[in-house]
């Protein structure tokens, strides 16, 4: 399989231009905020602008980690990790139930799963609805509000991942362990979780994805300098700061931090997980 | 036995239970709800009178809701057909190579849909600013007028769908990626030797065989960028005069703006029963079973 045939100069050239100007459209956005974050004001507003070879300055980072901001990404973390633990815990049992065990309305409740998949992409469908409905039970406002919603959001999926997980798995291996003694506790809570890493992974990843990059739900569902995620304390920066782009562009940067160090050590979990649900051929 | 057998079966929900009462009570319930809510007059969070379908035929006859659901299709449609076909060209290419480059183009193409939409607005709201930008730094230096990308009607229209795209992309290819790397190479070779040139694969045995995989890509973006407004709404908000009002973010004034939750509950069914549409067609493509 091997393509031993070499490639022409000119195949190649107009290949490494390309692969530079899709490289250069997707990461110039990144790149110029972390330049910007780093200037004085002074800087920012020279024309024409200066790339390199200035005196980074911390100043904004300082400005905006001081007002605030720190508060906003302990929280997101922790809507991230709760949504993520309950997520993965109950997706898993879900998702074992969907392939090991028969019930009635099984049906129904694996369509209702799968619906579930493409209307939480678009959760803003599901925005005012559930502000109505929450905002009526009282449920909006607390520590609790965003992880319960992230969960829901996020489960068909998790479902979805853990299903192709087990599904992997032969029933063989349950059996075996049941005939030299094992109880379903042991099958369930120390036989299958190794062997299920790569789709527990997959799973935790979009959902810390989803949450973490949130913005419109919660900025509906919470409000308040205690409860704010990340992306509604930037949100907010964009009228609080206006035109000063670099305080805006050092919160930009601190909200991509973690998630592109997460894709960095994670990515091929990502790129598996994303098309797990992909129809074969 | 048999009742013994019944009720084994009934224990076994109790696995899916937790998960589906969740489910149950965030996606079900509140759809219900906002229907009853689209029958009442709602002012401030109060409930006022029965209105039966008025707030629906409010939302069906208004202009300024019928030209943002007309802007709507036309920027999802648009974006969405951007990014599949250049996705579809960038996974044909890619699935030549093998190895860390093909990685590093999947990772690179990834990014822009791994980082948030808030961010994503932000920044590409810098590179496009009037007398700041990088993008009009560009512009000059190939030897045309500055565009104040934001605040003019086309532009600004441009740059949304622009920045939609540019986010999508990466998904589209890995999507359609998955589904060449699925392919039986058997077929591929058995062509070869029956001589088909590669634009002969590429149409007659490559296109068909992805098919799945290329409409359920267009069919997640489709949804995807029809409900998103946290773009639309970082980048443009809705401005210059209505250009990129998108339905909801239409919705979302009407809500958070104006408070006429009645009438926004009615347009949340409208926009719910269009992506309903079109989830349909994603069941049908993607033959989900157990």
């Amino acid at each position: 399989m091997n393509r031993l045939k070499p490639r022409s100069k000119a195949a190649w050239t107009f290949e490494f231009l390309f692969v530079l100007f899709f490289g250069v459209l997707n990461l110039v956005p990144i790149f110029w905020g972390l330049i910007t974050s780093l200037k004085t004001p002074n800087l920012i507003n020279t024309m024409p602008p200066v790339i390199f070879g200035f005196t980074p300055t911390m100043d904004h980072y300082v400005r905006v980690l001081s007002s605030g901001f720190f508060k906003c990404i302990v929280n997101t973390f922790m809507y991230a990790i709760i949504s993520i633990i309950a997520g993965v815990v109950l997706g898993y049992f879900a998702a074992y139930g969907f392939v090991r065990r028969e019930f009635p309305l099984k049906k129904l409740f694996f369509f209702i799963v799968v619906v579930g998949i493409p209307l939480s992409t678009g959760s803003s469908v599901l925005l005012i609805p559930n502000y109505m409905y929450l905002l009526n039970i009282k449920m909006t406002n607390h520590w609790y509000t965003m992880p319960l919603i992230y969960t829901a959001y996020h489960l068909p999926m998790a479902i979805w991942q853990l299903i192709a997980g087990i599904k992997g798995i032969p029933s063989e291996l349950e059996e075996a362990a049941c005939i030299d003694g094992a109880n379903q506790g042991y099958v369930l809570g120390r036989l299958l979780p190794p062997l299920l890493l790569p789709s527990v992974a997959a799973a935790a990843l979009l959902i810390f994805i989803g949450a973490w990059n949130d913005y419109i739900t919660a900025s509906v569902m919470v409000g308040g300098n205690d409860l704010k995620n990340i992306q509604m304390a930037i949100y907010d920066y964009m009228g609080y700061f206006g035109q000063e782009w670099g305080p805006l562009t050092a919160s930009a940067t601190c909200a991509i931090i973690p998630i592109l160090l997460v894709f960095t050590f994670l990515g091929r979990q990502l790129v598996s997980g994303l098309t797990a649900g992909a129809v074969k051929g | 036995m048999n009742r013994r057998g019944t009720l084994r079966r009934c224990a076994n929900s109790l696995y899916t239970l937790p998960a589906m009462i969740l489910l149950f009570m965030f996606l079900i319930v509140p759809l219900g709800y906002t229907v009853y809510c689209g029958m009442y007059q709602y002012k401030y969070m109060v409930r006022g009178n029965f209105m039966g379908l008025e707030n629906f035929i409010y939302c069906l006859t208004d202009e300024t809701i019928l030209s943002s659901f007309l802007t709507t299709f036309f920027i999802t449609f648009v974006a969405t057909a951007i990014a599949i076909v250049l996705g579809l060209l960038l996974a044909l290419w890619i699935d030549s190579r093998t190895g860390w480059f093909s990685y590093l183009i999947e990772m690179i193409g990834l990014i822009p849909w791994v980082i948030s939409m808030v961010v994503a607005g932000l920044l590409w709201r810098w590179l496009f600013h009037g007398d700041l930008g990088l993008f009009n730094v560009f512009v000059k230096a190939i030897g045309l007028d500055p565009v104040n990308v934001i605040q003019q009607k086309v532009p600004a229209v441009t740059a949304l769908i622009f920045v939609m795209s540019w986010r999508t992309i990466g998904y589209a290819m890995i999507m359609i990626l998955a589904g060449l790397k699925g392919l039986d190479h058997t077929l591929l070779e058995a062509a070869k030797v029956d001589g088909a040139s590669p634009l002969q694969t590429l149409l007659r045995i490559k296109l068909p065989l992805i098919k799945s995989s290329v409409l359920l890509s267009t069919i997640v973006l489709t949804v995807s960028n029809f409900t998103n407004n946290t773009v639309p709404k970082v980048l443009t908000n809705g401005g210059p005069l209505d250009a990129t009002n998108v339905i909801t973010l239409q919705q979302y004034n009407m809500s958070f703006t104006y408070y006429e939750f009645g009438r926004s509950s009615a347009l949340s069914v409208l926009v719910m029963i269009v992506t309903v549409i079109i989830i349909a067609c994603y069941m049908k493509v993607a033959r989900y079973e157990l």
